[in-house]
C-alpha cells in the first residue's frame, strides 16, 4: 500500500508509522519533506490485506483532522 | 500587558467555558494564579483522573465541551485514561496541561513528561504551545477540533514560561483545517438507494449508537422510527435517545442486551445502523451477525463504513441532515409501516432473566428495579463499569436524551462517580445519581471530598457485592471457578467512610427494608450514599459470550 499525504503536523507521520507497527505491517518507504505549514510524505507499507485495510482506515481518520485542504492525498492498495 | 495564563482563561471564556475541573501543581501554577480572580470557575477534584471524568460527565450530559486541567508530568499522565475514554465514546473534552519551562524540556526536568507524545493516540488532536502570541488561536482551534465532525478530546500543553509570558498583542488567526470544514453532504443517490431498501424490507430493525446523541439527531431519529413504526434497538451510548414509552423500543442490544433486541437483529432483513460502530460487544462475531440483513450505515466518520460490518449503503454525513434526507425521500412516495413486525419483535425473548433467590439476601437487580422505578423523570444517571453498569443499562429508561452516561467503549472503572459530579455541575437543577460497584467506588473514593466541599447533591447508589463482579462472573463461567484477585470480602465500611467525609449514608441490607430505605435516600437533601449489601454471586443475564452470537445466548449458568 502506498500513501501520498500532505498533513499539517509532521508528528502525524510518526503516528502512522507507529500504527503500522501496531497492526504488524512493515513500513517499506518513508520519504517526507516538511515546511512551515505542512509536511508532504510518501509512504509504503506491506502486510496482510486485513492489517493494511485497518491501517488505511486509521490513516483516513488522521487525514480527516490533519489533512491540508486542497492538497493531494492518495492512498493506493 | 497581560499574562499568558490570563490569555488562556480569556480564550476559554470566549468559547463559553464556565467551569474547569482540575488539580494544581508546579508547572501550571501561573494558570491557577490567574484563576484566583477570573470569572471561569475552577472545581478542585481530588485526583486528575477525576477531573477528566468530570469534564466528560459535563460534556456527555450537555453536548458542550468539558474542560479539565492538570500540571505537568504525573498530573498530565493521570488525565490519560479520561482522555482515551472520551476518544472512544466521541466526547468533546479539552484538557489544558502545564509543561515544564521551555529550557528544561528534554533535560528530564522535575515533573517533565512528553505528554503530547503520550497522548497522541488518546486524543483527536494535541498541541504544544511554544509561542505566547498563539495561545488564543490555539485554544480556539482546540475547541473547533473537539466539537466538529466526530467529537473527541484535545490536549493543549503549555510550558510554564508561556503561561508567565507578558503579552501585549493577542494574535487570533485560527488556521483552516479539514476537520472544521462543513460536514460532508450525504449522497442523494445513496439516500434513494436506502429508501428503496426500506420500502422493500419486511423485517427491518434500526440500531442507534452514540452518534445520534453526539450529532444532535435525537429528534430526527424519533421522527423516522415513528414514521415507519420500525422496531429499534440501541447501543449503551444511545440509551435515552428513543421516545419515552415508545412500544417499538427493544432496548439495548449486545453482550448483555435484551434478548428481544438481539433476536430481532438476527432475524432482520435490513439494518439501519445510525451513528453506531458495530463494537465487538454489540456484534459478538461479525461474520455471523445479522446474517440475513442488508446494512444501511449512516455515520459522520467515513472510516466506520466496512470497518467491522460491510455496508450495503453508506450514508456519509451529519446524522441530522442524513435522517432529514431519508425522511424527505420517504415522504415523497410510499411510506411503509412495520408495526406488525415491531409487535412480533417486542414479544421475542420474554423478560430479563435473573439469579435472584429468596434467601433473604439483597439482590442487586431487585434493588436496581426498585430504584429505577422510584427515580424522578428528570434524573440523570451515570454508572461505573461492571455488572451494575449492565444491570443499569438493561433497566434505565430515561425520559430525556443525555440522561445516561457511562464509560462504554473504554470501560474505565472509576468513571461513574466523578462523571456524576461533572453532570451535576452542568445540570444544577436536575437530580443526578451514580450507580457504582464496590470496586469502582474504591477507585474514586477521594471525590467524596469534592462532593462535600461544593455540597454537590449527587446521590450515590453503591451496589456492593464484595467482588469485582463482572470478572468474577467470567471466572465462574469461563475460567473453571478459579477466582483470582476478585474477592473483595475485606471491603471497608463504606457508609462510615462517607460519614467521615460528612456525607449522609443509608445502609440497605435486606429486601424487606428496601422500599422504605430507598424512599428516604431519594428524599434526602444534598449528597447521600445508599450502601446496598448485595448477594455476592448474582450474575448478569442474558449473556452472549465474547466472540459468539445470539444463537449461543445464555440465560443462566449451564
Amino acid at each position: 500500500m502506498t500513501c501520498e499525504l500532505t498533513l499539517r503536523d509532521p508528528r502525524s507521520i510518526a503516528r502512522i508509522i507507529n500504527l503500522a507497527h501496531r497492526f504488524t505491517c512493515r513500513c517499506t518507504r518513508i520519504d517526507a519533506v516538511a515546511n512551515e505549514e505542512s509536511t508532504s510524505a510518501s509512504l509504503a507499507f506491506s502486510g496482510n490485506p486485513g492489517a493494511l485495510a485497518r491501517l488505511r482506515a486509521q490513516i483516513d481518520r488522521i487525514i480527516a483532522v490533519e489533512g491540508v485542504p486542497d492538497e493531494r492525498t492518495d492512498l493506493q492498495a | 500587558m497581560t499574562s499568558g495564563a490570563a490569555v488562556v482563561l480569556d480564550a476559554l471564556a470566549r468559547e463559553g467555558v464556565e467551569i474547569v475541573f482540575g488539580y494544581p501543581g508546579g508547572a501550571i501554577m501561573p494558570l491557577y494564579d490567574a484563576l484566583y480572580e477570573h470569572s471561569v470557575r475552577h472545581i478542585l477534584t481530588r485526583h486528575e483522573a477525576a477531573a477528566a471524568f468530570a469534564a466528560s460527565g459535563y460534556a456527555r450530559t450537555t453536548g458542550k465541551v468539558g474542560v479539565c486541567c492538570a500540571t505537568s508530568g504525573p498530573g498530565a499522565t493521570n488525565l490519560v485514561t479520561g482522555l482515551l475514554d472520551a476518544m472512544m465514546d466521541s466526547v468533546p473534552v479539552v484538557a489544558i496541561t502545564g509543561q515544564v519551562r521551555s529550557e528544561l524540556m528534554g533535560t528530564d526536568g522535575f515533573q517533565e513528561a512528553d505528554v503530547c507524545a503520550i497522548t497522541q493516540s488518546a486524543t483527536k488532536w494535541n498541541v504544544l504551545v511554544t509561542d505566547p502570541a498563539k495561545i488564543t488561536s490555539t485554544i480556539a482551534e482546540a475547541f473547533a477540533v473537539a466539537r466538529s465532525g466526530r467529537p473527541g478530546p484535545v490536549l493543549v500543553d503549555i510550558p510554564n514560561d508561556v503561561f508567565k509570558a507578558k503579552i501585549d498583542h493577542v494574535e487570533f488567526t485560527p488556521r483552516v483545517f479539514a476537520i472544521a470544514a462543513p460536514p460532508p453532504v450525504v449522497s442523494e443517490t445513496a439516500v434513494r438507494d436506502a429508501v428503496a431498501r426500506i420500502r422493500a424490507a419486511r423485517r427491518p430493525v434500526a440500531i442507534i449508537g452514540g452518534g445520534v446523541r453526539a450529532g444532535h439527531a435525537v429528534d430526527a431519529y424519533r421522527t423516522l422510527v415513528a414514521m415507519l413504526g420500525i422496531p429499534h434497538a440501541c447501543t449503551i451510548n444511545a440509551i435515552g435517545a428513543g421516545s419515552p414509552g415508545d412500544p417499538h423500543d427493544l432496548g439495548m442490544l449486545g453482550m448483555h442486551g435484551h434478548k428481544r433486541a438481539n433476536i430481532a437483529v438476527q432475524r432482520a432483513d435490513l439494518l439501519l445502523a445510525l451513528g453506531m460502530r458495530f463494537d465487538d460487544r454489540v456484534t459478538g462475531r461479525p461474520d455471523r451477525f445479522a446474517r440475513e440483513a442488508a446494512v444501511i450505515h449512516a455515520d459522520i466518520d467515513a472510516t466506520e463504513f466496512g470497518k467491522i460490518v460491510k455496508a450495503d449503503v453508506a450514508l456519509h454525513g451529519d446524522l441530522t441532515t442524513t435522517l432529514g434526507a431519508l425522511i424527505d425521500e420517504l415522504a415523497r412516495g410510499h411510506v411503509p409501516r412495520f408495526d406488525d413486525w415491531a409487535t412480533e419483535a417486542r414479544l421475542l425473548g420474554g423478560s430479563l432473566p435473573s439469579d435472584r433467590v429468596a434467601d433473604g439476601v439483597l439482590s442487586a437487580t431487585d434493588v436496581l428495579d426498585r430504584i429505577f422505578a422510584a427515580l424522578p423523570d428528570d434524573a440523570i444517571v451515570t454508572t461505573d463499569v461492571g455488572q451494575h453498569q449492565m444491570w443499569a443499562a438493561q433497566r434505565a429508561r430515561p425520559q430525556h436524551p443525555r440522561s445516561f452516561a457511562t464509560s462504554a467503549g473504554l470501560g474505565a472503572m472509576g468513571f461513574g462517580f466523578p462523571a456524576a459530579i461533572g453532570a451535576q455541575f452542568a445540570n444544577p437543577h436536575r437530580p443526578v445519581y451514580v450507580i457504582v460497584g464496590d470496586g469502582g467506588f474504591q477507585m474514586s473514593l477521594p471525590e467524596l471530598a469534592t462532593l462535600r466541599r461544593y455540597d454537590v447533591p449527587v446521590k450515590i447508589v453503591l451496589v456492593d457485592n464484595q467482588n469485582l463482579g463482572m470478572v468474577r462472573q467470567w471466572q465462574e463461567l469461563f475460567f473453571s471457578e478459579r477466582y483470582s484477585a476478585t474477592n473483595l470480602a475485606d471491603n471497608p465500611d463504606f457508609a462510615a467512610i462517607a460519614e467521615a467525609y460528612g456525607i449522609p449514608a443509608f445502609r440497605l441490607r435486606s429486601p424487606d427494608e428496601a422500599d422504605a430505605t430507598i424512599a428516604k435516600f431519594i428524599a434526602a437533601r444534598g449528597p447521600a450514599l445508599l450502601h446496598c449489601a448485595c448477594h455476592p454471586t448474582e450474575n448478569v443475564w442474558p449473556m452472549i459470550p465474547a466472540g459468539m452470537t445470539v444463537d449461543e445466548l445464555m440465560e443462566a449458568k449451564a
